[in-house]
């Protein structure tokens, strides 16, 4: 069917339009389920976070509260925080650096090489979590390596396809030129690698560093197989909370605190980018 | 080139010696060849459920199937929502992206206080006799219904990464010769996203094939899903349990694996159909060639 040959031309036409034609209603209907769609889970949440008592089939607490809140600043909540951000920030910068380096070397490798090598490091995400984690554990503990540090390498390993495909994307309208001039009038490796490639890539090392810290902040499955309960992250004290009946206020801050974070962390990453663009 | 090597050599070292060891003891654990304690005997027993195998395969491709489709759906209507509707699309789809930092053990969380028994929505409608159970249930509603809230979200961002520029353009010319935002939708931004939807797609069935939390939290406690099976028995106090996770692991894996590389071999083939079909059309000389054609001959919604 020709729909758009029976499409009304725009013009001529002097007909005033129905002010609920299905033309104008539809955009406003399907846009509100949208919204609905996207703000709705998070409504709840937001309300358990400040509710005191909260008993059905009331639709809105009883009773305001701001000890779930308050609970975060325990030492284990806060504890469990430093653990979460210690292993983002590993992540980000192991995750990171190597993703770089890979990246970098897959560029100047022959077209074959660098299709396997590329290839091999693309089959993480190939690989359900909780299966590679489970072998690797085995290979973890013989090697003595300590709980941390064998969560850090796991989830490095998780992190790698999507740094190393950041930088991938952002090497491919990289302009070495600068490089060059940047030589040519006397600057020295090491201040070309930061004055000049670390400037120009600056944008790819948030992105590739944004997605490894979230790898490493929001772990859950690779914490709970490795540590056995010992390693005890944020995400370890939301698992026990939601998975227990009458915790939804604590389930409700404790999510509240494992967004802000990354969110406050994209924000400044937007306007930072924004920032670079504007006109001096 | 050797120097070139040895910058790619720690990611890639690291990757393999991770990896290949992972699948490599969990395929002699499965086999009782790497016992916990004792000496190791071959036996192919932990292989030999096939019928709880299949049983949790099953779940997991179902989980996975209807996720995506779902996510596939909804980040397809926010993307083209965002790319018809002025203002608010931009709006809808600016805060859809916010969701995606949003880790799926909070979503999932979210998704329980939301839909259980006597959660938000229930209390919304007033708490009616007939209100279905959604968590905890043998269709994986809330699961499914958190792993579509999350990943849409995601297939929305690359719908609008890969075509926002081309497909603005082109759906702004549409709108100038009076097509609807419907004509446009289906005619203009359908066949324009069909590669980056079938891409965000594939992702989306992979990571939710091999989720744990939603289905941990969400779903009944039996029939379960290859990744909750695995995680349980892998925690079981009785050594025996060991091999049959990691059968229960390497499934979960081979299904994976397998999935990939036919919609791999998929999206070849329909990447080079539309090549050839491009290249058809540009052999037709027209003298004024007009996207709108050519994107309904190029047999929008199918």
């Amino acid at each position: 069917m020709n729909a758009l040959a029976s499409a009304p031309a725009r013009t001529g036409s002097r007909r005033p339009r129905a002010a609920l034609s299905p033309r104008r209603v539809i955009p406003v209907v399907l846009g509100a389920a949208l919204l609905i769609w996207v703000l709705l889970p998070l409504v709840p949440v937001a309300l358990w976070s400040v509710a005191g008592e909260w008993r059905a089939p009331a639709v809105l607490p009883e009773s305001w509260s701001v000890q779930a809140l308050t609970s975060l600043a325990t030492p284990e909540v806060l504890q469990a925080g430093l653990r979460s951000a210690a292993l983002g920030l590993g992540v980000a910068i192991t995750g990171t650096a190597l993703g770089a380096l890979a990246a970098f070397g897959l560029r100047q490798l022959p077209r074959t090489p660098a299709r396997i090598l590329g290839f091999i490091l693309l089959t993480p995400l190939a690989i359900p979590p909780f299966a590679l984690v489970m072998g690797a554990n085995v290979l973890l503990l013989t090697a003595r390596v300590p709980t941390f540090a064998a969560v850090l390498i796991v989830l490095t390993v998780t992190a790698l396809p999507y740094t190393t495909y950041m930088f991938h994307v952002a090497l491919a309208s990289y302009d070495w030129r600068f490089e060059e001039v940047a030589r040519t009038l006397g600057a020295s490796p090491t201040r070309v690698l930061l004055s000049v490639r670390m400037a120009l890539l600056a944008p790819a090392i948030a992105r590739a560093g944004f997605l490894a810290f979230l790898v490493g902040w929001s772990d859950y499955i690779t914490t709970v197989l490795i540590g056995g309960g010992q390693l005890r992250t944020l995400p370890m004290l939301l698992g026990s909370a939601a998975s227990t009946t009458g915790g939804e206020q604590l389930t409700a801050a404790l999510s509240l605190a494992m967004i802000a974070p990354p969110v406050i962390l994209l924000i400044l990453l937007a306007r930072s980018g924004r920032h670079r663009r504007s006109p001096q | 080139m050797s120097r070139a090597a040895l910058l790619a050599a720690p990611a890639v070292l690291l990757v393999v010696l991770v990896l290949g060891a992972a699948l490599l003891t969990a395929l002699l654990q499965s086999l009782g060849l790497l016992p916990l304690f004792g000496d190791p005997e071959f036996s192919t027993a932990a292989w030999t459920d096939g019928g709880a195998l299949a049983e949790s395969a099953g779940v997991s491709l179902y989980i996975a199937a209807t996720s995506t489709l779902l996510a596939v759906v909804l980040g397809f209507l926010i993307a083209a929502y965002a790319l018809t509707a002025g203002r608010g699309g931009r709006l809808v789809a600016a805060l859809s992206a916010a969701t995606i930092p949003i880790p799926h053990l909070v979503a999932s969380g979210a998704i329980g206080l939301l839909l259980t028994d006597a959660g938000f929505l229930a209390r919304l409608f007033g708490m009616p006799e007939g209100f279905p159970q959604l968590v905890g249930t043998d269709w994986w509603t809330a699961a499914i219904l958190e792993f579509a809230w999350k990943e849409s979200a995601f297939v929305a961002l690359v719908v609008l990464g890969g075509i926002s520029r081309s497909a603005a353009a082109l759906s702004e010319t549409a709108a100038t010769l009076g097509a609807s935002a419907r004509q446009r939708i289906l005619h203009v931004i359908l066949p324009l996203a069909r590669l980056p939807l079938s891409v965000a797609g594939l992702v989306v069935f992979v990571y939710t094939f091999g989720s744990y939390e939603a289905p941990w939290l969400l779903g009944p406690v039996a029939p379960e899903p290859l990744s909750v099976r695995a995680v349980r028995l892998f925690g079981s106090v009785d050594l025996a349990a060991r091999p049959e996770a990691m059968a229960t692991a390497l499934t979960s894996v081979g299904i994976a694996v397998a999935v990939i590389g036919l919609a791999v071999l998929g999206l070849a083939l329909l990447a080079r159909g539309s090549r050839r079909r491009s290249r058809r059309r540009s052999g037709r000389h027209s003298q004024h060639p007009s996207p709108l054609r050519s994107s309904r001959r190029s047999g929008a919604g199918s």
